[in-house]
């Protein structure tokens, strides 16, 4: 057995070769189209003129590319990370801790809120700056509307106004009792921001699972729109793909909640849109949020730290192919999406924009709404009982009581983790902290 | 009309009807691609499918040969394929002829040993082994993609086994009794006997290397080595700011990747056939 | 016999020198990294048996098994029976048989992401051709991968559709069976069952033993269409409804890249491993009578 470790040290050993570059060259693994790759090939001409810095192009990203590249000794300066995995990454040393530059930079300032709270890691670093945020909106048939003799939905309409403007929009024909067109469709991963407008408590970076009053009523209010008809059987639209856009262009669905911006829907749709800020819930005032959760990080190992970091600032405050970017305070947003997709115009983009920015500043749980650390144990073991929910082979009320089960797997699996050697102190500390806390 | 000749018609009839019926259903992906490939990209999607794309689009196909650098991602695939292709055939077929016909201490055991290596899952022996080409100063190279097939690959190496093993040993032993090399009996009286299977080999290594994404994917970082499979994977990836894949276009590319794989498969198909002679009907 | 150790060691030498070269290492250290907690970017602490432990008392460990078994047992004899049936109905030697073959063959070369998406569309509940098909001779389809009894099936289904390539390896089989020997037992008064049987099976014998051996290690290390067919917009949510797909490669999957416990993946892929030695061999023994290798036995 001494041999056999033996052996596998000496390969581990193997793989951790110095890192050799002299230049001031930066390698981005960057997931890009081969447009995309000509685009910022382009415009890094122009930063290697102003700063001297040569940006090489890695366009073969993925997850597991990224982590060979590691442990072999030779992982890319400047790569994306989406925020389970920058935690991981980072509480392994793997990272390297952003906060000198971010806090001498002024380009740190002119981002928003959400983007810099989630940037803060438990440790106090910064490993990861986002290069994306969205709030959400209701996307809307417009013809369908005046089909029904139905007015566009305003800012102040309620979730009962929503599923009763859903109930007139559904027509029932086609395919025995199956209506021809369903009032709406609010993809399953949507749910959360319901829960935001009917206030759940939901602590960002949360370790184990909680179904608060609040979040189970808007579970079986959701349910109850498939029982209804207005909406399509979840499990029926899963099973269509990625297709949900289809569904509203196609005009299956008269409404459809979704990420707003989305580039895809606003390049493919053809049917005459607009698009309305979420419903309140009776007297609740709206909880409108805006969601960051992966982005930019460098690595540790980087020969060239200080020209990563102006790297990774370029790619998300000027590289042309990424602007105007959402996730910068002072870039007129709207306007810059207006010019470069006219079709914005009177779609009520703006004001969905506007009143996201208008309330708490952004939140940035949604989509992030587990810790790192517990994300896969919750979900491994959530999921299924979501999918029994949508199969009609389990209740609500058995859901919920199965949520300290579910907990007290995911409290092993934590422990597990607080044991690994891997796990950097300061991380450890506060992993512990957190879940001595949590209940 | 005889009635046995009668009786031998309805048979042919017969089945070219099953062939065709069946046929049919396997040829679903490639006549969806092509439709696809000329429709206009919300037609793709809509329900119920449109099979017939009225009008035809054929500048789909121009746009995915204007996206895809395809003479230079061609050179690159060509380039790994030809030498993969070479060198798998013939070190396959060194080692299973070996395996076939050879009696020597451990020989079993490391026969054995060759097929157990093809049951561990690739997805943990695929750092280590990227750790190693790392190393080796390869990653960004063609080297890891072709190098490992100098040795052999199990797989074929346990097919060509099995066909040899089939093959009696009458002429073999004529051949040695007149003082042949057993190198000069692999090539003149085994490969051409085992015509079919060398041309199962060649196929399927065509294939494999031909279509392969995931290692080029893990070896090759610059975008001017890519291969036109790793290309066409670029064609569906979704970049912040424009998130629409193009279905129509990247069916159009994947169609162009295809028609090699099944130009080589026609072609190779015809060593598909009996020595002896041959009757008009089964 | 010295000179036939050193000519047969020379002939398989390609073989040994990758190997040892290229393939012993990295299964050697995955080996190692099994009986360590790792993320293999952190060097391994050692930990003995603890992932073993950890792995018999794993609900999802079993359960993944249980889908896995279930894949294999009925996926690669239905597999390994069309394959053979397309075989022999592509061996007939009549004009245009290229064509045909070249038609079944489609499918075992059409690139993957072309073929998630038609089979996303083929098993769409409501206008899938399937449940078309279906509804038609008037029969409710099932929600197909959106349900947990029947996403397995649907992955079956969908490896079926790529029998042409053990059809290929059959048809090539069946090119050495000798054409005197069928018109012989033709003579003798056999039927085309009794002559299959009689004849043609032994002949082929050695394809349909790798078939089933080759056929038995895909399935057991069945990935890629369960990553891409049943994954979804969660974490959590590959492996399909329920995780009625979750076989054990996935979950070796999503333990290494996606929970960092390269340690814990590596003791479930080397305890498949395991596994699928041991059917190969129980395979291979129980074969071994009723192969008929026509240049004598190895």
């Amino acid at each position: 057995m001494k041999s056999l470790r033996l052996i596998a040290l000496a390969f581990f050993v193997a793989g951790c070769g110095p890192k050799t570059g002299g230049d001031r060259t930066v390698i981005y693994n960057c997931a890009a189209s081969t447009s995309g790759i000509a685009a910022l090939q382009r415009e890094q001409e122009g930063f290697f003129a102003l700063t001297g810095i040569r940006v090489k192009l890695n366009p073969f990203s993925g997850e597991e590319k990224l982590y060979a590249m590691m442990a072999a000794g030779q992982a890319p300066d400047v790569f994306y990370t989406n925020g389970a995995v920058r935690d991981r990454l980072a509480a392994e040393g793997r990272l390297l801790d952003l906060r000198p530059f971010a806090e001498q930079d002024p380009f740190f300032q002119r981002l928003r809120t959400e983007v810099r709270a989630a940037a803060a890691a438990p440790d106090g670093g910064i490993y990861g700056v986002g290069n994306w945020t969205h709030t959400c909106g209701v996307y809307y048939n417009r013809a369908a509307f005046a089909a029904a003799g139905l007015a566009p939905p305003t800012a102040d309409w309620t979730w009962d106004d929503f599923v009763a403007v859903a109930r007139k929009l559904t027509r029932v024909g086609q395919a025995g009792d199956r209506p021809g067109r369903y009032g709406l469709f609010i993809p399953a991963h949507f749910i959360e921001c319901f829960e935001q407008m009917n206030h759940a408590p939901i602590p960002r970076d949360a370790l184990l699972l909680g179904i608060s009053p609040e979040a189970r009523e808007v579970y079986a209010a959701y349910l109850g729109l498939i029982r209804d008809g207005v909406m399509p059987d979840i499990r029926h639209v899963q099973a269509l793909g990625m297709q949900a856009a289809q569904m509203l262009e196609s005009g299956r669905v008269a409404m459809l909640v979704e990420a707003v911006p989305h580039p895809g829907l606003i390049e493919t749709l053809t049917i005459n849109w607009g698009v309305a800020p979420l419903p309140r819930f009776g007297a609740k005032a709206p909880r409108y949020f805006r969601s960051a959760s992966g982005g930019l990080s460098v690595s540790a190992t980087t020969a060239h730290p200080a020209d990563a970091w102006r790297t990774l600032a370029w790619l998300i405050g000027e590289a042309a192919p990424y602007q105007p970017n959402p996730v910068l305070t002072d870039a007129d947003f709207v306007g810059g999406w207006e010019a470069k997709y006219p079709r914005l115009r009177g779609t009520g983009f703006r004001e969905v924009w506007t009143l996201s920015e208008r309330h708490a500043g952004g939140d940035p749980r949604y989509f992030v709404r587990f810790a790192s650390w517990s994300m896969g144990p919750v979900m491994t073991r959530f999921q299924p009982w979501l999918d029994r929910l949508w199969a009609g082979d389990a209740t609500l009320d058995e859901v919920v009581a199965a949520v300290s089960d579910i907990n007290a797997g995911v409290r092993q699996d934590l422990e597990r983790q607080l044991r690994s050697p891997a796990l950097r102190p300061a991380w450890r500390a506060a992993l512990e902290r957190e879940l001595a806390a949590a209940k | 009309m005889s009635a046995p000749a009668a009786a031998r018609l309805t048979r042919i009839g017969t089945l070219y009807a099953v062939l065709a019926a069946l046929g049919a259903m396997f040829s679903v992906p490639v006549v969806w691609m092509l439709s696809s490939s000329l429709h206009e990209l919300a037609a793709v999607f809509a329900q119920p499918y449109r099979w017939l794309p009225v009008p035809l689009h054929w500048e789909n196909y121009v746009r995915a040969v204007t996206i895809l650098p395809v003479p230079r991602f061609l050179l690159n695939t060509v380039i790994i394929t030809a030498p993969v292709m070479l060198a798998t055939v013939v070190s396959s077929a060194l080692v299973a002829y070996g395996f076939a016909r050879f009696r020597f201490p451990g020989r079993d055991a490391l026969f054995a040993l060759c097929l157990v290596t093809m049951m561990l899952p690739g997805q943990v022996t695929m750092i280590p082994l990227y750790m190693l080409f790392s190393r080796l100063g390869w990653v960004d190279t063609y080297l890891p993609l072709i190098v490992p097939s100098l040795f052999g690959s199990p797989f074929y190496i346990f097919l060509l086994r099995q066909f040899f093993l089939t093959i009696p040993r009458d002429s073999e032993e004529a051949a040695l009794i007149d003082g042949a090399s057993r190198l000069r009996i692999w090539w003149s009286i085994m490969l051409p006997q085992a015509r079919p299977a060398v041309a199962t080999v060649l196929i399927f290594t065509f294939i494999g290397t031909w279509n392969d994404f995931f290692g080029p994917l893990l070896y090759l970082n610059s975008p001017e080595k890519a291969t036109l499979t790793l290309g066409l994977n670029l064609m569906k990836t979704q970049v912040l700011g424009s998130g629409v894949v193009e279905w129509n276009v990247l069916m159009a590319a994947s169609l162009l990747v295809l028609a090699p794989n099944v130009i080589l498969f026609f072609l190779a198909q015809r060593h598909f056939i009996r020595g002896l002679s041959m009757g008009a009907g089964k | 016999m010295k000179a036939e150790t050193r000519q047969g060691w020379l002939f398989v030498a390609p073989w040994v020198i990758g190997f040892v070269l290229l393939t012993a290492g990295p299964m050697i250290y995955s080996l190692y990294l099994s009986f360590t907690a790792s993320t293999l970017l952190s060097p391994p602490q050692w930990i003995g048996l603890e992932n073993y432990r950890r792995l018999a008392a794993d609900p999802l460990f079993y359960r993944s098994l249980g889908n896995t078994a279930y894949y294999a047992v009925l996926g690669v004899p239905l597999g390994l029976l069309l394959a053979l049936g397309l075989a022999l109905l592509l061996n007939a030697p009549v004009r245009g048989i290229g064509f045909f073959r070249t038609l079944f063959f489609l499918p075992s070369v059409t690139n993957a992401v072309a073929l998630s998406l038609l089979w996303l569309w083929l098993l769409n509940p409501e206008f899938g051709l399937l449940n078309s098909a279906l509804r038609a001779c008037g029969v409710a389809g099932p929600l197909w991968l959106q349900s947990e009894a029947w996403a397995k099936p649907a992955l079956i289904l969908m490896s079926l559709w790529t029998a042409g390539g053990q059809a290929v390896i059959f048809l090539a089989a069946l090119q050495g069976v000798p054409r005197e020997l069928i018109e012989a037992a033709a003579i003798d008064g056999a039927g085309v069952v009794r002559r299959f049987f009689a004849v043609t099976l032994p002949m082929i014998s050695p394809a349909l033993l790798f078939n089933l051996i080759m056929g038995l290690v895909g399935a057991l290390q069945v990935f890629t269409q369960a990553f891409v067919m049943t994954g979804g917009v969660q974490p959590g949510s590959e492996g399909g409804p329920n995780q009625s797909t979750l076989f054990i490669v996935l979950y070796v999957y999503k333990k290494a890249f996606q929970e960092f416990e390269m340690g814990y993946a590596s003791a479930l892929a080397w305890a498949l491993f395991v596994l699928i030695v041991g059917c190969t061999a129980l395979a291979w023994r129980v074969s071994r009578d009723r192969v008929h290798y026509e240049g004598g036995a190895a």
